[in-house]
């Protein structure tokens, strides 16, 4: 396939899976059995009028080809439609948060990918698979998230760039050292170090322009990990970021906020996973 | 015997010890001893009592038996769909296939914390705590199965086109013997899914809860307990609060070595 086919298969793919995303999410929050329902209502404060025309707000978006409208209709406009909770254009909420949690996720990912990387090169050159670098991995991955973040946190140690980070690297590091340890293994590499050549030569011009398409479909999977790591480590550390602007919808039921962001995450994980793929093509081509 | 395995005898040891605890007399989830909140140690509650007074040791037993057997269940649930779906995306038409991968896409295209937030929070604001578990994960299960399915569809695809398979449905196979033989043929794939996706559900459920949108108050749950976390007096009161933290990563190694086993 020629690239320029190969790009604009990969763009319909984008844009039918965000599409899709739109509908299927606006779908499953119509009918999903609380949705008619509405916390305001349940306040006394609120005056019986007041009650009235929220009773009618939540009437007049019961139309799921409504709610669909709306949202694509925002996403036009390029506000992304009205926070229920603060009353303003969700692009207003959104773009003061984007640049703090894209600050967060490429430092987190950057430093968890360095960790990872330097660890499963030292691993791997060793001729048995070590305990001692598996131990660490195997019991950071078996701890949740929002726990290893309030560790960090009570300690007074580290930040949220070394929790995304600890996390990545020790996810990363398994896929890594197996793949390298494998590489390694290549009749032509045990040959290459026989005859004395240095590890980090063949390193350089033999093993990583050959895993080079797994290192990229692993990227892929570090942004899907960093993305759902994003919520509970911004909400501990207190992070403004687009996490904590979810959560906080998610507790008050603002669910045009959250479903801006979540179809956000969408095409970045759209982006990200069909990109590698493309890449691939390209190389192919 | 797999059971011969430490791993798998460790977890049915706690699993056993978490019975037990849960069988003494006077055991509740839900008791409290108002003249011993926030308590260490001792005779009368080995674990000490949370912030209400209640067991914490009886709570961190009850919370482990509840969140395996939800996450048992739901994955059940999420590798009977992905091998129902799957199979069907790679025996019927190539469309159907092609739309089947595109959905699968789709769901994979949101990431999980989000699209489980987003679920939750559009439920009933009246949910009972019995109900708010069973609604968690009744919603992992529902959202888990795409990237089950994938593996699936690849499966079944090889299957359909091996010689047997083809041998089969050129003398006149019908559907329903077809699938007599392709899923058996799909339990070593299956398998690992399963056990794969029960720590993956457990590690969910406590990341929402400590969130504060998982399982409701009194039941309790693994993130629950992690929400206590976030209160900084309890922690400066008593180090047992880190107890349900510590039992946790142990169960998650646990499964986590029972999944890499298989």
């Amino acid at each position: 396939m020629s690239p320029a086919i190969s790009a604009l298969a990969w763009l319909g793919r984008v844009v039918a899976i965000v599409l899709l995303v739109i509908l299927g999410s606006t779908v499953l929050v119509r009918f999903a059995p609380g949705y008619l329902s509405d916390a305001r209502e349940m306040d006394s404060r609120y005056a019986a009028t007041a009650r009235n025309e929220l009773a009618s707000e939540t009437a007049r978006s019961r139309s799921i080809s409504q709610m669909v409208g709306a949202e694509i209709g925002g996403w036009i406009r390029g506000d992304f439609g009205t926070s229920r909770q603060f009353d303003v254009p969700v692009s207003e909420l959104i773009g003061a948060r984007i640049a703090v949690s894209g600050v967060l996720l490429l430092r987190g990912i950057g430093l968890g990918w360095v960790a990872a990387l330097c660890a499963a090169l030292i691993a791997s050159l060793r001729r048995k698979a070590s305990i001692a670098w598996q131990i660490p991995a195997t019991v950071l991955l078996a701890i949740p998230t929002a726990a290893l973040a309030t560790f960090c946190l009570l300690a007074d140690s580290g930040g949220p760039v070394l929790v995304m980070a600890l996390l990545l690297a020790a996810r990363d590091f398994k896929f890594l050292d197996q793949a390298l340890r494998k590489a390694w293994l290549e009749p032509h590499l045990l040959h290459a170090r026989a005859q004395g050549i240095r590890a980090w030569r063949l390193l350089v011009a033999h093993l990583v322009p050959a895993l080079a398409p797994q290192f990229g479909a692993l990227a892929s999977l570090s942004i899907v990990t960093a993305l759902s790591a994003l919520v509970p480590v911004e909400v501990i550390f207190n992070v403004p970021g687009l996490g904590q602007l979810a959560w906080n919808a998610a507790l008050n039921r603002d669910l045009p906020v959250l479903l801006a962001v979540m179809i956000l995450m969408a095409i970045a994980v759209t982006c990200t996973g069909i990109g590698a793929v493309w890449r691939e093509d390209w190389k192919s081509a | 015997m797999k059971l011969r395995r430490p791993v798998l005898w460790a977890l049915t040891g706690l699993i056993l010890a978490a019975v037990a605890v849960l069988c003494l007399p006077g055991a509740s989830y839900a008791h409290q001893d108002r003249d011993a909140t926030l308590a260490s140690a001792s005779a009368t509650h080995p674990a000490g009592t949370d912030a209400l007074g209640r067991d914490r040791m009886v709570r961190v037993a009850a919370a482990f038996l509840l969140s395996l057997a939800g996450a048992i269940a739901a994955s059940a649930v999420t590798t009977a769909a992905a091998a129902g779906i799957g199979t069907i995306a790679a025996f019927g038409r190539a469309a159907m296939g092609w739309t089947t991968m595109l959905f699968c896409d789709v769901f994979l295209a949101l990431p999980w914390m989000f699209l489980l937030m987003m679920v939750r929070s559009a439920l009933p604001l009246t949910t009972s705590p019995a109900h708010s578990a069973a609604i968690t994960f009744l919603v992992l299960a529902a959202l888990g199965w795409p990237a089950s399915a994938r593996a699936v569809y690849r499966g079944a695809t090889e299957l359909k086109n091996s010689d047997w398979m083809l041998y089969a449905r050129a003398n006149g196979l019908t559907c329903v013997s077809i699938f007599r033989h392709v899923v058996p043929n799909l339990f070593p794939l299956l398998l690992p899914q399963f056990l794969v996706s029960v720590p993956a559900f457990v590690m969910a459920e406590a990341n929402l809860g400590a969130l504060g949108l998982g399982v409701g108050e009194p039941l309790p749950s693994w993130g629950g307990m992690l929400f206590e976390l976030n209160n900084s007096p309890t922690l400066m009161q008593t180090r047992w609060v880190y107890f349900p933290v510590i039992l946790l990563v142990v169960v998650l190694i646990l499964l986590e070595g029972v999944a890499a086993e298989a």
